[in-house]
């Protein structure tokens, strides 16, 4: 067969005078230039896109532990090696494009067919490129499936459609949409779902790793900065997947103890007469079905422990700064604002709302 | 070598009432109305990406409900996959294996009619969903318990279960007519290492279907029972596990990333080889590879589940699995070059998309190497950067492809030239503008952008590459507004372009445009990989082609018995997705489809065959 072919080559090849190579200077025609002028812009878009990272809070390019930091050397040198193949393969894609462009219209250039030597070799080249991956990519494999600490904090991450519970089964701490955690102390963290798959993702601390119903996912961090860091939601789980975020509030051992210790207490009573009737609204409402405030009589599990819900940097899982007037909007149309949720709440009047308010903004 | 003729094409093949479409068996008119059909549905998923792009200019914006965007992304991925690429992929099948292998149909031709009407009536049947209480929302790829009834009590799942199906039989019948058709009917002496390596990727692909589908047809046909019959198989309360559908789900799914890119692989083959003049470098390694990415292709699928937690064994061994595929990958790529290496090179439209598609595919699968590491995987997974990722595979691989494609193969069909400055044009806008759209997205993820959201913050760092993402894509859309208005100004007004007009080597270039009906007045016989070459440039063999294009175009119609047409097919497609319907609107329809879909079947086995 290969024989055959070849001998049409040379059939077909025997009278054909094949130009000679290299000998063309042309300078480069508009379309190079289009070439060109395209590939520029590729770079530079990337080079800006690695530069410019500083604005933004949920990056994956600013680890602040060990399992990020990994992630984010192979991100980096992985990106580098496919830069450099990305560049020698389109050179050479884009320098055969213009070396070889048809110049008139009757040359038959050389049937050649293949060359066993060179495929070998460029078989062989990518080859070694992903075995040196590999090689890379297996310890930090198990370095992010470590084992934790014997004194490691264990904390239980529930997803429920679209918020994140945590709880301290050690501290007897439960909260909502904003995970406190010691610095530079191993912490476990057990993933869990309420109902439908959730993934539990801040970038800063480490990759994601999916809340599955029925299963129980665990991971390992120690964080080694204090600060809050950002945590969204990553596997989608119905309409309002895109409002379901969360806060990571890393602080010293001591102001950890504080934190869990205050977590623990029963909610400060109301102070005025405002938020007294605010807590009278709340309790004989029907909000007591779902939520839980230590202290009175509203003992629901279905949404957010609302005990300490002032202490809270946010409302409505991460999606609105904790102020007066951002609890009235979510309070006076919690479908408006997070299409979607579980939230049944009646009208309310304005003086309904001003009480409700001046409670919930109380629950320090 | 062929001159253009001046005359106009003889368009008999393609003419005729519309109740000659409707009974057709020809491969040619079946190819014709997949291709229309699917570029429809092209537009209508395009139509999808930009009403989200739109939704994501800016942070906050209210284009676009939540409700709304899940339904969008939904049907835009499944419309792209199932309704757009797949079926131009089959367009092309249809067209071009049996004219280049010699054949005068394929070998069920009443099978491959019915193929295209269940394809067609699965289609509308799932789209019709958008005004019957709501498309589908869980995802293209619909993960377990989203979907189950009691997360999605409403029909929209339905319609996305049903039309999967109705699909997957279309896209198996297919298959297994194509399977039969290249290894049975190819000319005498086209052995299967002379045939077109288009042909070739047809094959594989073909064998990707009937091996893949079956997994999304159990896992389908498990949800359907969750869903109607109250079992729990996807459901943990009641013992069952949602990552059993994610397993069912991508074992189909991977493969079906090559089942979408390989057809396009051969379409590039063949046209790289046509506008260099000279053959495919490394004919049997290009083939190789081809079935290589197939075969590995079928152990890698637990990738897209870095992130679900299978422990670091598994992630460990699938991550080998995943990047030892960027070898047969890369080696394509590199004799792809090497087929241009040396070459007399010219820049046609459809070499100009062929060669985006090289150059794209080329990043697509720079980042699936990076994806293909776990512990970065676990950082950019579901993310933007996967969103940038599969379309650099699937928009600058397939869609580049498949219109070089079009391009190149448009006098084939019609006998007339597009016209070539608009399709520059065209092309010009689709690569700028798809950069455009695509590169930033991988900042996005990499910045910490989720995928799947209809919103986000303003303080998060996104906007610009949002709305750099947005300008792009609306380039894009220009771009295919372009295509259209060309394609369908060229059908009739293009330049007449005669049987050869690009100095094709394959044997489809040898017949006349359109091509009669019966393809070949005469079986040519082969006894190289570029027949139509090796006859022009005289360095083949006596019999490479008995009888040369205008010879056969101006003889009298031969005595070629060729098959009748039929209605069964339309009717007996018709039958089947109606009693799809009954499940879903009133049961009378399972009684009413079953019956015509009996009726039809007995029909079909007591119609003379030809």
């Amino acid at each position: 067969m290969v024989h055959k072919a070849r001998r049409i080559v040379t059939l077909v090849n025997g009278d054909e005078n094949r130009p000679a190579q290299g000998q063309h200077t042309t300078p480069l025609t508009p379309r190079h230039r289009i070439y060109a002028a395209l590939l520029v812009p590729a770079l530079a878009v990337a080079a800006l896109a690695f530069a410019a990272c500083g604005a933004t809070p949920q990056t994956t390019l600013e680890p602040t532990t060990e399992a990020a930091r990994t992630a984010r050397d192979l991100l980096m040198f992985v990106f580098w090696a496919m830069v450099v193949a990305f560049v020698l393969v389109e050179g050479v894609l884009l320098y055969v494009l213009i070396r070889f462009r048809r110049r008139s219209g009757d040359e038959l250039p050389a049937q050649t067919h293949g060359n066993t030597p060179l495929e070998i070799g460029w078989t062989i080249a990518p080859a070694v490129l992903v075995v040196v991956i590999v090689a890379l990519t297996v310890p930090a494999i198990f370095s992010n499936a470590r084992a934790a600490s014997p004194d490691a904090l264990q904390v239980r991450a529930i997803g429920h459609q679209w918020w994140f519970e945590f709880q301290y089964p050690e501290l007897g701490v439960v909260t909502a949409n904003e995970l406190h955690l010691p610095v530079d102390r191993d912490v476990e963290i057990q993933l869990e779902s309420n109902d439908v798959l959730h993934s539990f993702w801040v970038p800063s601390l480490r990759g994601k790793l999916d809340m599955v119903p029925g299963r129980a996912n665990r991971f390992v961090i120690s964080p080694e900065q204090t600060g809050t860091f950002l945590g969204q939601c990553a596997e989608f789980c119905g309409t309002a997947h895109a409002l379901m975020k969360f806060t990571v509030v890393v602080e010293s051992q001591a102001d950890f103890d504080v934190w869990a210790e205050t977590q623990l207490t029963d909610r400060v009573p109301p102070a005025s007469e405002l938020a007294r009737e605010g807590e009278m609204t709340l309790t004989l409402g029907g909000c007591v079905a779902c939520h839980t405030i230590r202290g009175t009589d509203s003992a629901g599990i279905l949404g957010p422990d609302l005990t300490h819900m002032a202490s809270r940097g946010h409302i409505a899982a991460g999606i609105l700064e904790n102020t007066p007037e951002n609890m009235r909007r979510w309070l006076s149309d919690p479908q408006g604002v997070k299409a979607g949720n579980s939230m049944v709440i009646p009208e309310l009047t304005g003086d309904q709302l001003d009480a409700l308010v001046a409670y919930l903004e109380g629950l320090r | 070598m062929a001159t253009l003729t001046a005359t106009a094409p003889d368009t008999r093949t393609f003419s005729g009432t519309a109740w000659s479409w409707i009974t057709t068996v020809d491969h040619k008119r079946i190819a014709v109305l997949y291709l229309v059909t699917a570029l429809s549905f092209f537009m209508i998923g395009g139509v999808e990406a930009l009403l989200m792009r739109l939704q994501l200019s800016r942070p906050e914006a209210d284009i676009v409900s939540a409700e709304r965007f899940t339904e969008l992304f939904t049907m835009h991925g499944t419309t792209m996959v199932f309704l757009a690429l797949m079926p131009l992929s089959a367009a092309f099948f249809n067209l071009l294996v049996p004219l280049m292998i010699g054949a005068r149909d394929v070998a069920f031709p009443r099978l491959n009619a019915l193929s295209y009407w269940i394809y067609l009536f699965g289609g509308i049947f799932m789209n019709i969903s958008f005004v019957a209480g709501g498309a589908p929302n869980a995802g293209w790829f619909g993960y377990a318990p989203l979907t189950e009834t009691n997360f999605a009590a409403t029909h929209a799942i339905d319609f996305w279960a049903f039309g999967l199906q109705i699909l997957g039989i279309s896209s198996i019948l297919a298959s297994i007519n194509f399977i039969v058709t290249i290894i049975n009917m190819r000319a005498p002496g086209m052995t299967l290492n002379r045939m077109p390596m288009f042909v070739w990727m047809s094959m594989i692909t073909a064998f990707l279907i009937i091996f893949a589908f079956p997994a999304i047809t159990i896992g389908l046909v498990l949800l359907v029972f969750d869903r109607y019959l109250a079992t729990s198989f996807f459901l943990p309360a009641g013992g069952g596990d949602p990552v059993l559908w994610q397993h069912l789900f991508w074992v189909f799914g991977h493969p079906e990333v090559y089942i979408l890119i390989l057809p396009a692989m051969g379409i590039v083959s063949e046209i790289l080889p046509t506008y260099s003049r000279k053959p495919l470098f490394g004919y049997a390694v290009v083939a190789y590879s081809g079935a290589a990415i197939a075969l590995v292709g079928f152990g890698v699928w637990t990738h897209h589940m870095f992130t679900v937690g299978l422990g670091p064994i598994a992630d460990t061994a699938f991550a080998i699995s995943t990047m030892a595929i960027a070898v047969p990958t890369g080696v394509k790529i590199f004799n792809w070059i090497a087929t241009l290496y040396g070459g007399s090179i010219s820049f046609k439209s459809p070499m100009l998309f062929a060669v985006g598609m090289v150059s794209m595919f080329i990043i697509g699968g720079l980042s699936g190497v990076m994806l293909g590491s776990p512990p970065i995987d676990s950082q950019v997974q579901d993310t933007y950067f996967v969103v940038a990722h599969l379309h650099y595979v699937l928009f600058g691989g397939t869609v580049f492809g498949l219109f070089a494609g079009v391009y190149h193969w448009f006098p084939k069909f019609t006998g007339r030239f597009m016209h070539d400055g608009w399709g520059k044009v065209h092309w010009l806008l689709m690569l700028v503008g798809f950069n455009l759209t695509f590169l930033p997205q991988h900042m996005l993820g990499v910045d910490g952008m989720p995928r799947r959201v209809h919103t986000y913050a303003t303080d998060m760092g996104f906007d610009l590459w949002n709305m750099m993402s947005t300008v792009g894509a609306f380039m894009v859309g220009l771009s295919f507004l372009i295509f259209t208005i060309n394609a369908l100004r060229s059908i009739r007004h293009g330049e007449p372009s005669g049987s050869d007009p690009w100095d094709g080597g394959t044997l489809e270039w040898t017949i006349p445009s359109p091509p009669p009906v019966y393809n070949f007045a005469h079986i040519p016989v082969v006894d190289s990989r570029y027949p139509a070459w090796d006859m022009k440039r005289g360095g083949g063999h006596t019999g490479a082609v008995a009888t040369a294009p205008e010879a056969d175009a101006e003889a009298d119609e031969p005595d070629i018995h060729m098959p009748n047409p039929s209605y069964w097919p339309i009717l007996l497609a018709a039958g089947l997705v109606l009693a799809f319907c009954g499940l879903i609107f009133h049961q009378v329809f399972i009684l009413l489809g079953a019956v015509i879909f009996g009726i039809s079947l007995m029909g079909w086995i007591e119609e003379p065959a030809a």
